[in-house]
């Protein structure tokens, strides 16, 4: 997607509408902050007025929800179920855990740092963050796209030896198949 | 030489040739065997023309050959189907033992099924009957020791077939004067008004070929088996005898118009149209828990067969012609499944479907012919299963009266897409397993009759009127007055129509349409993934995983149907022969071997005739 | 050839209506969900933004042939059965085929889409995909029997087997067929819960179970064609409703645009007020199990139908 937004083309134009309008959400509840989801889709704030609902699987996603701390181990089910989705695709990491580590920044086996091993297009901090700062990054995840600037797929295809590298030295086991890529 | 005789001489010759070659060059027999049944079948459909009789007398009974417009049909399904079956052993039947046995038997019953199609009297019908009885009972003992039970059980049954046919045809001589089957009928011989008997014992013998409930339990196991090249003709073409016997019973039985005939008709049609219905349903709800495609497949045979009995019995024209359609698109599409079969059992080794998945991209060719047979068979359009179901439908509802049956029959074929899909999934769809890697396309013998099938079932459906010319002239043979057919429209006697032409019209367009729009769009970014490469919730499968989905398939059905499940024809019949062994039980407490009981029994007979001797001789 | 292009126009606007028509009603059916559950709910196009969103993906998979043809027997058999069902009662503009083919090619082209959906499930490997395509097939087997046995007696009450004739019948009595023989109305109604799949019959989809289900291995593209083809059957379903027992629309011998207009507005009507009746019963239910679904269309349903037959031939 080479649309910055000044040669932006008409198609691209149209298609980036739909997706910022249509925001299908696999969220991934790794830790804690997944129970802040049940209250942003349901009636109080009311996510789907967005367009945003939830997704059964990663092959109809588009947004992968990244909603707290990241064990190594739960890393390799995130980073296979980010492979598996289509382009184009977004990272929201969510809560502080995924920004630095948060609370857990010196244990053992948790990440600090979400976007060393996947791209990430916003972060929500806060911990937790409330339904209305999901919302918020939500919107901007909504700019990003509309500006043509959420083209992380991309970055992640054409950078993955420097993710593959970084990803292999938290996970000491590594076993992924080669028939993701 | 006289051409009826010439074929039945180049089978038999054929079969005595294959059967002493294969002393000495086992390689060839399959040849032979192809080449002599193409012959026939050359020879048959160019030399031979419906009406041509040939009289002469074996001993002092007079005997008559001939092909009716009638049984012309079934020659087109037993020659067609022979044919391909014959070609498709030569690959089927490599490296396998006792090739000469085989193929002669293969040969004889072909034999059979064409002498009962030559047959215009009741003894050469009866001979050629027991012939194709004999050597398809030797064929589904093939595998030797383990087949011997379901070989009797065939056998036990195939001989209260032909007692009772024996019986019937003894009393027709009696009655009628006359072993002729024309004449027969000419004369009354099937009219129920005066001897009742004598058309239902010749049921009785036909409806075991048929596999009709409550005869019909050495089925599944004889045609799941026997070797798949054979059952395909088994299935396909000689349970179809069984039909032409009792199409010939019912429609002359039609024809009689006195009073007391029509009402036990009629009493008959509901009686054979609802065995018809039940053994459908029954067989349907069987064949969707079967795990061995095989047996899935023989029971989904006794469920067609069911169906095309059920047209028989409507005796409308609509109702008869459906049957004899669905008996020629059966022949087919079963011979096809049946050959699909044996060619995952050969590539393969097994055809257990808890055991095996994934074989669509090791066999392209064999599951597309597995798809087009499938669709047909559960009445999908626009193939020629569907033709037939259509008609029958529209038989039952317009002109037969007996709506419930309808339903019956709708939820069976529905039931039936559950078996459908349980055989294409278990064997070609799910995952690919590490067991069957290694697995290849069949060989190239066996490719093309099941190829040659199933593009047959694709033009029956495009212009079943192909099939219905023939059709429509053996109805007018059997009384029917001036059949109405088109070459791909159908109509019903309300006047609505299906017209296949703009079915498949339709469907084509749209399909050439979304096909290409699918296909182009995002061609680059569109690629193909292996199964292991799905979404399991983030979790990597390992190799040894087994994530196919096959035990327990159609649980959530079995639970809500519990209740149908619960009888079981074998059941009955098993407790029927305990009873017939307690009663000899019994009896040879009576005739014990002891002078001294004999002795006693001659007593109490004199005691009773002097006590009762008054009541007894007062006159 | 004049003739000919005018029915290919007629038939080209026939399915862009149906695929409006169905899409809209499923934008419809999630605002008033939303409201329902006192949430604001999206926009009533939100649809179709959902459809060009998973149309313009950049990247997509297919897990073989079978799962690349899979939104191509849905489109099969979706445009092909709405080409054989009359959109407006005698209507000159959208006669298509509807006088070539009757109930009985309908019933099964509508199998024709499941079947190869189930096809395309398959392939994928997904475990998930294969049990809710049998649960599917178990659920069909449950309300067919309903639906058929209401089709029966409408067809023998009448003496006909086309859509096309039992509408106009009711356009010549003027009494709705869901009047001449309620018990057969009532059943294909409950049959129709089945049908179109809401609460308490969602066990197909079913996404907490299932992932859901069939469609699971399925983005981009492909899911984006199989909604298109999933609109355009719940049109279908709610037209054949509408003309067989709530006496169609439009008028027969009036093919003029106001006339025509409408009859597209009566036809509109009908249908969503018909489809309202499994959303409704829709949200006061949790799902059932598959045997349970199966049990409750072998009992009331086919028991009405039952009767419904028995209607037919005593009041024929």
């Amino acid at each position: 997607m080479e649309n910055d937004k000044n040669s932006q083309k008409i198609v691209d134009y149209i298609g980036n509408f739909a997706r910022k309008h249509s925001l299908f959400v696999l969220a991934y509840g790794t830790g804690c902050g997944a129970i802040e989801i049940p209250a942003t889709m349901t009636s109080r704030y009311d996510a789907e007025r967005f367009g945003i609902r939830g997704a059964a699987t990663p092959r109809q996603a588009d947004v992968l929800l990244i909603t707290g701390y990241l064990s190594t181990k739960t890393l390799k089910r995130v980073i296979r179920v980010y492979e598996q989705m289509q382009e184009p695709k977004y990272v929201i990491g969510f809560g502080s855990c995924t920004v630095n580590g948060g609370m857990y920044y010196d244990s053992y086996n948790t990440i600090n740092g979400l976007d060393q091993y996947i791209p990430v297009d916003v972060y929500i901090n806060g911990c937790m963050p409330r339904p209305e700062a999901v919302i918020s990054g939500f919107v901007k995840l909504q700019e990003l796209i509309m500006a043509g600037k959420a083209n992380n797929g991309e970055k992640y295809r054409e950078n993955l030896e420097h993710y593959r590298s970084n990803q292999k030295k938290i996970i000491k086991n590594w076993k992924m198949p080669d028939y993701n890529w | 030489m006289n051409i009826f005789f010439l074929l039945i001489t180049i089978l038999f010759s054929g079969a005595l040739l294959v059967f002493l070659i294969n002393k000495v060059a086992p390689k060839i027999g399959g040849i032979i065997a192809f080449a002599t049944i193409a012959l026939v079948s050359f020879l048959f459909f160019t030399q031979v023309d419906t009406g041509d009789t040939y009289q002469f007398t074996l001993g002092e009974i007079p005997m008559q050959f001939g092909v009716t417009p009638y049984t012309y049909i079934f020659a087109i399904i037993v020659l067609g189907l022979g044919t391909l079956a014959s070609l498709y052993s030569i690959g089927y039947m490599q490296g396998k033992k006792r090739l000469g046995y085989y193929y002669a038997n293969f040969i004889l019953t072909v034999t059979g099924m064409i002498g009962i199609i030559f047959s215009q009297d009741f003894i050469s019908f009866f001979i050629f009957w027991e012939i194709m009885t004999w050597s398809s009972y030797l064929l589904v003992i093939y595998t030797g020791h383990k087949s011997q039970n379901i070989g009797m059980k065939y056998m036990i049954f195939s001989a209260i077939g032909a007692y009772a046919m024996l019986t019937a045809i003894v009393s027709i001589k009696a009655n009628y004067g006359t072993y002729n089957i024309a004449d027969a009928i000419q004369n009354g011989a099937f009219n129920f008004s005066e001897h009742m008997y004598i058309p239902i014992m010749l049921l009785i013998g036909f409806t075991v070929k048929a596999a009709l409930m409550p005869l019909h339990v050495w089925a599944p196991n004889a045609y799941s088996k026997s070797p798949m090249a054979f059952t395909s003709i088994f299935s396909g073409a000689m349970s179809k005898m069984g039909i032409l016997g009792i199409g010939l019973v019912l429609a002359s039985a039609y024809s009689y118009t006195d009073h007391e005939n029509v009402n036990y008709v009629v009493a008959l049609r509901y009686t054979l149209g609802w065995l018809g219905g039940i053994t459908a349903v029954m067989a349907t709800i069987y064949a969707l828990i079967q795990t061995d495609a095989k047996k899935l497949l023989a029971y989904s045979s006794i469920a067609q067969l069911g169906y095309i009995i059920v047209g028989l019995s409507t005796g409308s024209e609509l109702g008869v012609m459906a049957a004899l359609f669905l008996a020629i698109v059966h022949g087919i599409f079963k011979g096809a499944l049946f050959m699909v079969v044996g060619a995952v059992e050969k590539q393969v080794g097994t055809t257990d479907m808890t055991k095996i998945s994934g074989l669509i991209r090791k066999m392209p060719f064999t599951f597309f012919v597995a798809l087009v047979s499938i669709i047909a068979l559960a009445g999908i359009p626009p193939l020629g299963g569907f033709v037939g179901k259509w008609m029958l439908y529209e038989a039952l509802i317009t002109e037969s009266n007996n709506y419930f049956l309808v339903i019956v029959i709708f939820f069976s074929s529905t039931a039936a897409f559950l078996y459908s899909y349980r055989f294409l999934f278990g064997l070609f769809l799910g995952q690919e397993e590490k067991d069957t890697e290694h697995v290849k396309e069949a060989p190239i013998t066996m490719i093309i009759p099941m190829m040659i099938l199933a593009i047959l079932l694709m033009v029956t459906g495009a212009f079943p009127g192909i099939l219905f010319e023939p059709i429509a002239h053996g109805m007018h043979y059997l009384g029917f007055s001036d059949v109405n057919w088109d070459m791909s429209i159908l109509v019903n006697v309300w006047g609505e129509e299906s017209n296949m032409t703009y079915i498949n019209l339709s469907i084509g367009i749209v399909f050439v349409a979304i096909f290409a729009f699918l296909t182009i769009k995002g061609y680059k970014g569109t690629k193909n993934v292996g199964t292991k490469d799905i979404s399991t919730g983030g979790e990597i499968p390992t190799e040894n995983e087994n994530l196919t989905y096959q035990m327990d398939f159609f649980k959530p059905f079995e639970r809500a149907a519990a209740p149908l499940y619960k009888r079981s024809m074998n059941k009955i019949w098993n407790d029927l022969g305990n009873a017939l062994e307690a009663l000899t039980d019994f009896i040879r407490k009576i005739y014990s071997g002891n002078g001294q009981t004999y002795a006693l029994f001659v007593v109490i007979f004199l005691v009773i005739l002097l006590l009762f001797k008054d009541t007894l001789f007062a006159n | 050839m004049e003739d000919l292009g005018l029915k290919i126009f007629g038939a080209i606007l026939t399915t862009i209506m149906a695929f409006t028509v169905g899409m809209t009603y499923g934008g419809i059916v999630r605002k008033l969900t939303a409201r329902v559950q006192n949430r604001y709910g999206p926009p009533v196009y939100q649809n179709f933004l959902d459809l060009l969103k998973l149309q313009s993906k950049k990247t997509n998979i297919a897990h073989g042939f079978m799962g690349h043809m899979a939104p191509v027997w849905i489109i099969i058999a979706a445009v092909t059965v709405l080409m054989f069902i009359p959109i407006l009662n005698g209507n000159l503009w959208f006669p298509n085929l509807s006088f070539h083919g009757d109930l009985i090619f309908l019933l099964y082209m509508m199998v024709f889409g499941s079947l190869g959906m189930a096809l395309g499930a398959g392939q994928t490997g997904n475990p998930n995909s294969a049990i809710g395509v049998t649960r599917g097939l178990s659920q069909m087997v449950g309300y067919e029997i309903p639906f058929v046995l209401a089709l029966v007696a409408l067809m023998i009450q009448f003496q006909t087997t086309s859509v096309q004739d039992l509408t106009q019948v009711q356009h010549e009595t003027g009494v709705w067929n869901a009047f001449a023989n309620p018990f057969a109305f009532l059943a294909a109604l409950l049959a129709s819960l089945g049908m179109f799949r809401y609460s308490p019959f969602d066990i197909v989809g079913a996404p907490a179970e299932l992932a859901s289900g069939p469609v699971s291995e399925f983005g981009g593209k492909y899911l984006g064609t199989m909604m298109s083809g999933g609109a355009v059957f719940a049109f279908i379903k709610l037209t054949l409703y509408v003309h067989l027992f709530f006496g169609g629309a439009g008028n027969p011998d009036d093919s003029g645009i106001l006339a025509t207009l409408a009859g597209i507005g009566i036809l509109l009507v009908k249908t969503f007020l018909l489809y309202m009746i499994p959303v409704f019963y829709g949200w006061i239910n949790p799902r059932y199990r598959t045997e349970q679904a199966i049990r409750y269309f072998w009992g009331w349903p086919t028991a009405l139908g039952i009767v419904g037959v028995l209607w037919a031939v005593f009041f024929n």
